[in-house]
């Protein structure tokens, strides 16, 4: 199969707390692939070890068949890597329109895919001249991923996007991630089973900073057993 | 409806706000006018000054979060520079040369980098191999450069002292050394010396960091250039020496201080840069130690400058824009001023200087304005405001934070050597004059917020306006009411006076003025 | 700020052992190099070995300065820069009460408890309040007030202003003109007294809740900390041990200069701690011992440009000692131990594979 990111038994330490003792994701050229996982299972770390944020002191990653373990986090994103963090870190200064506009990479990023960013979430026209700081929850969700949709990525990173957000909200943004995935690829932390179910084709499980099983969505849905094993809910 | 809620939010600060015009108020009501118009424009001079340490050191802090406790010292060196360009123009034109040898070597970082992915050494002698050549070429560079022949005055002997230089100077006697003998020294191994010295230092550091860069980089005489343009100069600077010189020494007063001004900035801005990527950077992932560091660099800042600049204080004179004294001063309007160049201008029947009191806080001001602009309007300051809040976020998108890192550190190195060369002329070289500003900044930033930047100017305009008012009122006394006494508030109050103005409003609002809530 | 590893040596420490050993030989050792014979120097004799006693006073006064603050900063994570206030205000303090009150000691120490306790409670008092670098600059306010109070020339009469306190008559039998070795060993002793103490306290229940406040307030609260009395709890034992330092300071010293109440003093502090190490306790003795050493060598020796040398020494120690002597020492310990292990390791495997075999 051909894979876009492949990451070999990694090994990331926070401080001197071995965090990841042994991750390894491989996600298909144009998936959508959910890492699960319990609460600090180290997905997080997971998406930041991939993009330099943190490190990995061990093991491999290869995108788009080039190692970039040990190069900084911004050459890594560069290589066309989005990413949407837990917290969604919208800049609370700059106004929406900033928001965006800060993550181009070449000049006319943001003209080009303004029209695709606005068909999907159609509120962020209206709230364009906003500050981040005013921004609801949902709304800065839908920034967030905005935001990683500006540069050209081809692999986008999203953690949790439906935490903290209404059921209304969790569907339209459903939505929006499947439309967007026929564009790039997606690998989505996602706590919630039922919308990694829906999303997903592949998944990866981690537990406490391994990798432990990975497969299909399709299958894993039907193997309520190992749903309650590893993630407590079926 | 939403102003309500503005001001039900925002309670505290306009209640402090108006606490403190009411104080101010009643200041200008307890002296005369003329008396209140001069200490007002002082308060802004001192304040403009404290802005420009004050903002740097903000920008800094905020991005960076690093407390650059040497700013101060390079607000002096800002100001030393500033005196040396503009004091003595032969000195400069003969150390243009070998600085621009010693820079040309890192020139060429991108083919250092090539260079060094291709060669492959061994693991050890990676390790080993830089601070060899790093060994060599400080010892190539030291010998070279102890013999360069620079025209400079002699601390140690008073006729050449700084002090008595700028006393002739201030008498408009600008005596130059004479050129400096050449005898043995050739120019060609000198700068054969310095340039191969150049070359392997920028090599060797290269090497030490290689293998973290981004994977090809090809080459082009492209890559050449800057290198080849600082070989060029550097020779020019040195064929040239004499008629440079020549027209330095004998450029206008108010040119050649414009000149000295843009020498200090653009070395603040190189030290600022240079410090940066040396020293500060290994330093990120150990925040209490910069303050170490930067406490021991602004130790040896001041060593340095009593070195080469020895202890005591001495006066840059002023150009002679704001020098006049003659015909037609002081001056009555700026009119008046600009047609007889007079160094003092009546306002009100208050005299003030020209100088320290109507160009600082001009300069304040188009500084405030030029700072807020790039902030706002360009993408750097989008970066940086970006960056204060959250830097990662900003790696993540593909963002060169750490050259966004060395650019915000330079430019703040930049203004206090800009506040640094303003207050030459005006307060005088000393020592500690940047101690004293830096304190100042920081009451100032405290005061405003502290990575707030229309904080840093509100905070500087109070610690200006409070420091000028209560020396103002040590002069003239405060009468107590109900009482025959008449308060005196002796030296030392004032700075306790701003101290205690930080304490009082840090105490209501934690974050300062106009601060950020966490 | 909290980047180091939180180190605990809970068992007895041999390091400090052998330093406290050599503390307690180093008059009658260097009585031996001036041909003083012990006796000599018991009663005071030897001029060289009475120079490094004193020297060996300051730096035990400095020590137990630097331990307090690295009790609130380096344990608790409280910034202060106004901590000289703690130890300016126990020299001032014990030098008026002897001087134009007449108290004995004892009293004097007393007043002193009362004084740091109350100086405790005024910084603390503004801990709910401000955190992070604005503690920071509140309390160097204070500290601030109390040196222009210390300087004004309206407290002249007790305070000396600018010249200094001066002319304290200390008590006969701790005269550090007569009885020095006396002194020398007071001194000594208070050190490791507070540094056992200071011991306890880190690894008792309180200190570790301390330590977690400086790691992360907010899972210490949420643990259901009130953390607010440990950071007072803190803040007075510091207190307490630097106005102490301070006393002693005013004992030893003719003259106590009103910088002990700057900035630059607390500057100090924090010096030695971060060479030192941060947050290890021994590194605020070994720091102190550093500095002081550096201080008088360069001095001394080459003069003028001192501060130069000095700078120079704390940049290279930045870069080169990551963590403080202690600090740097324990990671490469730990290191070397590692390796130890990982040599004696493969012994083994092997041998157990030779074994299997
Ligand atoms: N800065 C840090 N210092 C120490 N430990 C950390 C740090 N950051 C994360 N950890 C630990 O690493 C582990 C993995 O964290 P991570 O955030 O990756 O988990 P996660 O799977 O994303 O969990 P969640 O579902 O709660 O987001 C957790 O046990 C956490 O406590
Ligand atoms: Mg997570």
């Amino acid at each position: 199969m051909d894979y876009i990111l492949d990451v070999q038994d990694i090994h990331t330490f926070i401080g001197q707390y071995h965090i990841l003792q042994g991750v390894s994701v491989r996600v298909p050229r144009g998936s959508i692939t959910a890492l699960l996982g319990r609460n600090g299972a180290g997905k997080t770390t997971t998406l930041k070890s991939i993009l330099g944020l943190t490190p990995p002191r061990q093991g491999k990653i290869m995108f788009e068949g080039n190692e970039i373990q040990g190069m900084l986090s911004f050459n890594i994103a560069s290589l066309g890597i989005g990413f949407v963090p837990e917290n969604r870190s919208i800049f609370r200064d700059l106004s929406v329109e900033e928001n965006l506009k800060i993550a181009e990479r070449k000049k006319g990023d943001y003209a080009g895919k303004k029209g695709f960013i606005f068909t999907l979430f159609p509120d962020l026209k209206r709230l364009i001249n906003l500050s981040g700081i005013n921004l609801s929850g949902g709304q800065q969700q839908m920034l967030a991923i905005a935001r990683a949709l500006v540069a050209d990525n081809c692999l986008l990173l999203i953690d949790e996007p439906s935490e903290g957000l209404a059921p209304v909200l969790i569907e339209q943004l459903m939505k929006a991630i499947q439309q967007l995935s026929a564009y790039s690829t997606v690998v989505l932390v996602e706590q919630n089973f039922l919308v990694a179910s829906q999303l997903a084709e592949y998944y990866v499980i981690i537990e406490e900073g391994r990798s432990v099983k990975e497969g299909k969505m399709k299958d894993l849905t039907n193997d309520k057993a190992t749903i309650q094993h590893y993630l407590g809910a079926a | 409806m939403k102003l309500s809620a503005y001001f039900r939010k925002n309670l505290t600060l306009i209640i402090v706000l108006a606490v403190l015009s009411g104080l101010f108020i009643a200041a200008a009501n307890g002296m005369e006018s003329k008396d209140f118009v001069i200490t007002l424009l002082r308060g802004l001079s001192v304040g403009s000054l404290t802005f420009l340490v004050a903002s740097g050191f903000s920008l800094i802090f905020g991005l960076l979060d690093v407390l650059n406790l040497a700013h101060g010292t390079l607000f002096m060196i800002g100001a030393y520079i500033g005196w040396t360009v503009y004091v003595r123009p032969d000195t400069l034109v003969d150390l243009l040369t070998p600085l621009a040898l010693l820079l040309s070597g890192f020139m060429l970082g991108d083919v250092w980098i090539a260079l060094s992915n291709r060669i492959l050494f061994g693991k050890r002698l990676k390790r080993i191999l830089p601070w060899v050549g790093i060994f060599i070429s400080a010892l190539i560079l030291f010998s070279v450069l102890k013999q360069y022949p620079i025209a400079i005055w002699k601390v140690a002997n008073y006729a050449q002292s700084p002090v008595s230089i700028s006393y002739l100077a201030s008498q408009g006697q600008n005596i130059l050394m004479p050129p400096v003998d050449m005898a043995g020294f050739s120019p060609l191994l000198g700068f054969a010396g310095l340039i191969a010295g150049s070359l392997l230092l920028a090599f060797c550091l290269a090497v030490m960091k290689a293998g973290k860069q981004a994977a090809t980089i090809c080459i082009t005489w492209r890559n050449f250039s800057g290198f080849v343009v600082l070989l060029l100069a550097g020779i020019l600077f040195f064929v040239f020496n004499n008629a440079l010189t020549d027209f330095l020494a004998n450029l206008n007063s108010n040119w050649l201080f414009l000149v000295a001004v843009l020498v200090a900035v653009a070395s603040g801005i190189g030290l600022g840069a240079l410090m940066e990527t040396t020293l500060i950077r290994p330093l990120y992932i150990r925040p209490i130690y910069q303050l170490m560091l930067t406490l021991g660099l602004s130790a040896i800042g001041i060593e340095v400058v009593r070195a080469i600049w020895g202890r005591p204080e001495f006066t840059m004179p002023r150009p002679e824009l704001f020098a006049g004294t003659g015909e037609g001063c002081p001056a009555t309007s700026l009119a008046d001023w600009w047609q007889y160049h007079c160094s003092t201008m009546l306002v009100m029947d208050g005299r003030i200087r020209v100088f320290n009191e109507i160009l600082i806080p001009v300069i304040g001001i188009i500084v405030l304005v030029a700072v807020w602009m790039l902030l706002q309007r360009s993408r750097l300051g989008m970066v940086i405001r970006a960056g204060v809040q959250d830097r990662e976020m900003v790696e993540a998108l593909g963002i060169n934070v750490r050259r966004v890192f060395t650019l915000v550190f330079a430019l703040g190195v930049g203004l206090a050597a800009l506040g640094g060369v303003l207050a030459a002329p005006s307060i005088g070289l000393s020592n500690l004059m940047g101690e004293s500003f830096l304190l100042n900044a920081l009451i100032a930033l405290a005061i405003g917020g502290l990575t707030s930047y229309p904080g840093a100017a509100l905070g500087s305009l109070l610690v200006g306006l409070l420091q000028q008012f209560i020396i103002k009122y040590g002069q003239i006394g405060i009468p107590i009411p109900f009482m025959d006494v008449i308060f005196k508030p002796s030296p030392p109050i004032v700075p306790a006076s701003t101290i205690l103005l930080m304490v009082i409003i840090l105490l209501i609002l934690p974050n300062g003025l106009l601060g950020k809530k966490e | 700020m909290a980047n180091h590893k939180p180190f605990f040596a809970l068992k007895p420490d041999r390091g400090m052992l052998i330093a406290l050993l050599v503390f307690i030989l180093l008059p009658f050792v260097i009585g031996l190099f001036d041909g003083a014979s012990p006796a000599q120097v018991w009663m005071n004799g030897s001029g060289q070995s009475k120079f490094i006693q004193g020297l060996a006073i300051e730096i035990f006064i400095l020590a137990l300065y630097a331990l307090s603050y690295d009790l609130i900063f380096g344990f608790t994570g409280l910034l202060s820069f106004g901590h000289s206030m703690f130890f300016a205000v126990g020299a001032y303090l014990t030098g008026i009460l002897l001087k134009n009150f007449g108290f004995s000691l004892a009293a004097t120490f007393g007043m002193i408890f009362v004084a740091s306790i109350l100086q405790a409670l005024l910084f603390g008092m503004v801990l709910p309040r401000v955190k992070g670098i604005t503690f920071a600059l509140v309390t160097l306010g204070m500290a601030s007030v109390f040196h222009v109070l210390v300087l004004s020339t309206e407290l002249g009469k007790f305070t000396g202003s600018d010249v200094g306190l001066q002319g304290v008559v200390v008590p006969d039998f701790i005269s550090p003109a007569t009885e020095r070795l006396r002194l020398y060993f007071i001194t000594l002793t208070i050190l490791v007294v507070v540094f056992m103490l200071y011991k306890r306290f880190v690894n008792s229940t309180t200190g570790r809740v301390c330590t977690a406040i400086r790691e992360n307030e907010g899972r210490a609260l949420m643990l259901g900390y009130n953390t607010f009395y440990f950071k007072l709890a803190a803040l007075m034992l510091s207190s307490l041990t630097a106005a102490l330092a301070g006393m002693m300071h005013s004992i030893y010293q003719p003259i106590v200069s009103p910088n002990v109440a700057g900035l630059g003093f607390t500057v100090t502090a924090l010096l030695i701690i971060l060479i030192g190490g941060v947050g290890t306790l021994n590194g605020a003795i070994i720091g102190a011992v550093a500095y002081r050493l550096l201080d008088y060598g360069l001095r001394r020796y080459i003069g003028e440009s001192a501060s130069f040398i000095n700078g120079a020494v704390y940049v290279l120690i930045v870069l080169f000692l990551p963590f403080g002597i202690v600090g740097t020492w324990r990671m490469k310990s730990l290191q070397i131990n590692q390796g130890w292990k990982r040599l004696l390791g493969m012994f083994t495997n092997s041998q157990d594979k030779s074994d299997g075999a």
